[in-house]
């Protein structure tokens, strides 16, 4: 049966135009009237290799975010409710996400580029800032998170795990095996297998044993003495103290 | 229950035809049952079953990296070759060229061989969308790049035959499937092009320490070129069938052929200037930029609507021509537990949840929305509405189709088969609820959370994400275990005696409206639109990107933070 007849089809191919051309409208104005924005190009902010608060006025701050394999720095912010915070993203090594959880902000990190985003914090809380892009084998350690207190001048609040978890966990928690191994293979770091009480050869021809004085040093100043052989890139940690000596504990284990 | 309708129609085809289409069904279905294991994995790491970093020698990330190539781009690369190979040797009646089909099956097979070493050994655990500055072996990209240049070896091969048949039949409309294959591939080929470029240019001479640094932004931008139309060349496949079998398999016909005409006609236009659409939240490219192809992603899902219209008026169709009656009453005489037209429910089964699928995804598109789901579960959960809906039923039916009668053989297991699409529905529809609940609640995508976020033992952890990932889990499960019954059916379908000699039989339903419109008669002022939206809508995100001299970034391996020095 043929007909040529295309009434019926034609009125479907408008209706589902003007539906979608409605939903663009309506997403026009969600951007031209309400605000709801995206990350546009930014081009005049340089890549940084720091993280940090910047308070511009009262209730006014610049987070400028840095996201590295697996965290971001600063790892802990406190500001007041009523907060407006400009926040500029780059990424120190790979491809990042930050996602602001309970607000609009989602951002890419990507290297060579800035991204930037404003957010306003009305509600009291404690925010989680995940990263949502893989990037690497702990991504999903990589987080931290925004306290929105009237307290904020106060430091942030002591981690909620103190020495809770065991020397194991804390390796994972910190990513401290992405470049130390357990069992003696080759990474980017000296491997924990054996490493308590042995002697070190270090970049300058010295030798330190492996002692607890030292491997607190090595966690908190890592490269206050390089291991020949490796180069002086870990970067400086901020483990609380009772998380670093469970960490020594373990290692000492570690045969 | 057994059909009054015989929808089947026959053609016989050449033996050497038959053995590259059973290969390039039966190869790809092997290593899909690593995949979709994998993707089981995926569910209970998530949801903290396993809290380790690695479960019987594969880390998470390396699996969820086997899951997403083998499941998206091998099983879908193979059959939707063999498939083409099907329909144009079916619709134009002559001998399809074998030499370079045989040529592109051995390029599509070793280049799979070649990326799923690294895979499986670890050293390309960077996921199948690559990003780099992570990096992978060298074997990964060049085997990505063989399977796609066999692709092609096979597309190719078809244009001479094709116009063999339009030479000797003047005057014919082109045959809507073949159509529909033609678009397929276009969309394929223009969606390959800037990937190829991303992968030959920037990532292989990179990966092999001949160049220092890679443009991040750049290579970013050419695989969202790529990435978008790739959903297209999955989806096109699964709307040939829908056009071209669903009516018939119904007892009816197609309400109208100027409907999938305009559908393939306006998929090719519009399926790749609207990549930018996927960064959304990234730095590096204007908003005007991201708001027109924002517009051009909701023009897409013009065709979309038509479809889910055209195809409701030829069920609606069918059914009354079987006997049915009443505004709802015909729906009781659609043939959905008939075990001779079986692929009505793989087919039926992934419109339906293809109607959720399309609608997250025109949320997904909706510019500032983004914002709210963008990299969260709620993107795999689209996802699996869509690809793993739609496009994985249709493909895994026409698998089974293609396999029982290339090979002679009858189904095994006939009333379980007909089950299949039905348990696959209700394990999709969980599993993805989960997974939509969890993203607005924030939960990220693509991350092993039994080592943080489900982990009470974990400061990160989130117990307000749990409920998400108990559904999450329990659809994943039914998928899986539906999944296993599939590969009993298939396998066992394979194992069996040949009962007749293999002819390609397919349902062919014809037009109930067959319109000729000038418009959609030639495909050529289509694809010079194609070429003018892609210049419109990438010309000046490219200049950005060129003015902006981003700088490079080093080689990275997922497990170090530190940058490999070559």
């Amino acid at each position: 049966m043929t007909t040529t007849t295309i009434g019926i089809e034609k009125r479907i191919v408008i209706t589902a135009a003007l539906f979608v051309l409605t939903l663009t409208g309506v997403i026009a104005m969600s951007v031209k009237v309400f605000g709801f924005g995206l990350p546009t190009c930014l081009t005049d902010v340089r890549p940084f290799r720091d993280g940090k608060v910047i308070t511009q006025a009262p209730k006014r701050y610049e987070i400028h975010y840095l996201a590295r394999m697996w965290r971001f720095e600063p790892a802990d912010i406190s500001i007041p409710p009523g907060s407006t915070a400009d926040i500029y993203l780059s990424t120190a090594d790979v491809t990042h996400g930050m996602q602001i959880v309970g607000t609009n902000i989602n951002l890419m990190a990507v290297p060579g580029a800035v991204n930037y985003a404003r957010v306003k914090f009305d509600q009291a809380g404690e925010y989680l800032v995940v990263c949502n892009e893989y990037c690497g084998i702990e991504h999903h350690q990589m987080a931290a998170r925004i306290h929105v207190t009237d307290r904020a001048a106060a430091p942030p609040p002591p981690p909620v795990v103190a020495a809770a978890l065991g020397g194991q966990e804390l390796l994972d928690k910190y990513a401290c095996t992405a470049c130390h191994s357990l069992d003696g293979s080759p990474m980017p770091g000296p491997t924990f297998k054996g490493l308590f009480g042995s002697k070190r050869t270090l970049a300058d021809g010295t030798i330190a044993v492996a002692d607890d004085a030292y491997l607190l040093e090595s966690i908190e100043k890592p490269n206050a003495k390089t291991v020949k052989g490796f180069d002086p890139v870990m970067p400086e940690t901020t483990i609380p103290p009772a998380e670093m000596r469970a960490i020594v504990q373990f290692i000492k284990t570690v045969k | 229950m057994k059909s009054a309708v015989q929808p089947y129609s026959r053609t016989d085809v050449e033996p050497g035809l038959t053995k590259i289409i059973l290969f390039e069904i039966v190869f790809p279905m092997i290593l899909l049952i690593l995949g979709i294991t994998m993707g089981l994995l995926q569910v209970l790491f998530r949801a903290g079953i396993i809290k380790s970093q690695s479960f019987l020698g594969i880390n998470y990330y390396q699996g969820l990296t086997l899951h997403g190539a083998i499941n998206a781009i091998v099983f879908t690369t193979f059959f939707a070759v063999a498939f083409g190979h099907a329909v144009i040797r079916f619709y134009t009646g002559k001998p399809l060229l074998l030499g370079a089909a045989w040529w592109s099956l051995i390029l599509m097979t070793v280049g799979t061989i070649m990326a799923a070493i690294p895979m499986l050994t670890g050293s390309a655990s960077v996921l199948y969308t690559f990003y780099p500055p992570l990096k992978a072996h060298p074997a990964f990209y060049i085997g990505l790049v063989l399977l796609v240049i066999g692709s092609w070896v096979a597309f190719f091969s078809w244009i001479p035959v094709f116009q063999k048949w339009k030479r000797e039949n003047p005057g014919t409309k082109m045959p809507l499937a073949v159509l529909g294959v033609f678009a397929t591939f276009i969309v394929w080929f223009i969606a390959t092009i800037p990937v190829a470029i991303e992968i030959i240019v920037l990532l292989i001479p990179w990966s092999l320490g001949w160049t220092q640094t890679v443009n991040v932004p750049l290579a970013r931008m050419l695989f969202w070129f790529f990435g978008h139309p790739l959903v297209y060349f999955w989806l096109l496949p699964a709307y040939v069938m829908y056009y071209t079998m669903l009516p018939k398999l119904t007892g009816g016909k197609l309400y109208s052929d100027f409907a999938g005409r305009f559908t393939f006609m306006w998929l090719i236009a519009f399926s790749a200037p609207i990549g930018i659409h996927h960064q959304y939240t990234e730095p590096g490219i204007s908003t005007t930029w991201k708001f027109v192809h924002a517009f051009f992603t909701m023009l897409v899902a013009i065709p979309s609507l038509v479809t889910a219209f055209t195809l409701a008026a030829s069920m609606e169709h069918g059914a009354r021509k079987s006997g049915g009656t009443g505004l709802f009453g015909w729906w009781k005489k659609l043939p959905w537990l008939d075990t001779d037209r079986w692929m009505f429910a793989y087919l039926f089964c992934g419109l339906f949840i293809f109607i959720f699928g399309g609608i997250t995804g025109i949320i997904n598109a909706s510019y500032s929305l983004d914002n709210v789901v963008h990299n969260t579960a709620w993107m795999p959960a689209h996802f699996h509405q869509t690809v793993a809906g739609p496009v994985f039923l249709a493909f895994i039916g026409g698998s089974l189709l293609l396999l029982s009668t290339l090979g002679g053989k009858e189904i095994a297991l006939k009333r379980l088969n007909v089950w299949i699409p039905y348990l696959w529905t209700l394990g999709i529809m969980v599993f993805s609820t989960g997974l939509f609940i969890g993203g607005i609640a924030g939960e990220p995508r693509r991350t092993n959370m039994g080592l943080s976020y489900t982990n009470p033992a974990s400061p990160l952890y989130q117990p307000s994400w749990n409920v998400a990932r108990v559904a999450g889990t329990i659809g994943g499960v039914i998928m899986f275990l539906t999944m296993l019954l599939y590969f009993v059916i298939f396998f066992g379908t394979l194992l069996r005696k040949k009962t007749s000699e293999g002819v390609l039989e397919l349902p062919v339903t014809e037009p109930y409206h067959d319109e000729d419109i000038v418009a959609l008669q030639s495909l050529r002022p289509w694809l010079v639109s194609t070429v003018i939206l892609l210049i419109v809508a990438y010309t000046m995100p490219f200049v950005e990107l060129a003015k902006a001299r981003y700088e490079g970034a080093p080689r990275y391996s997922p497990a170090s933070p530190v940058a490999l020095r070559k």
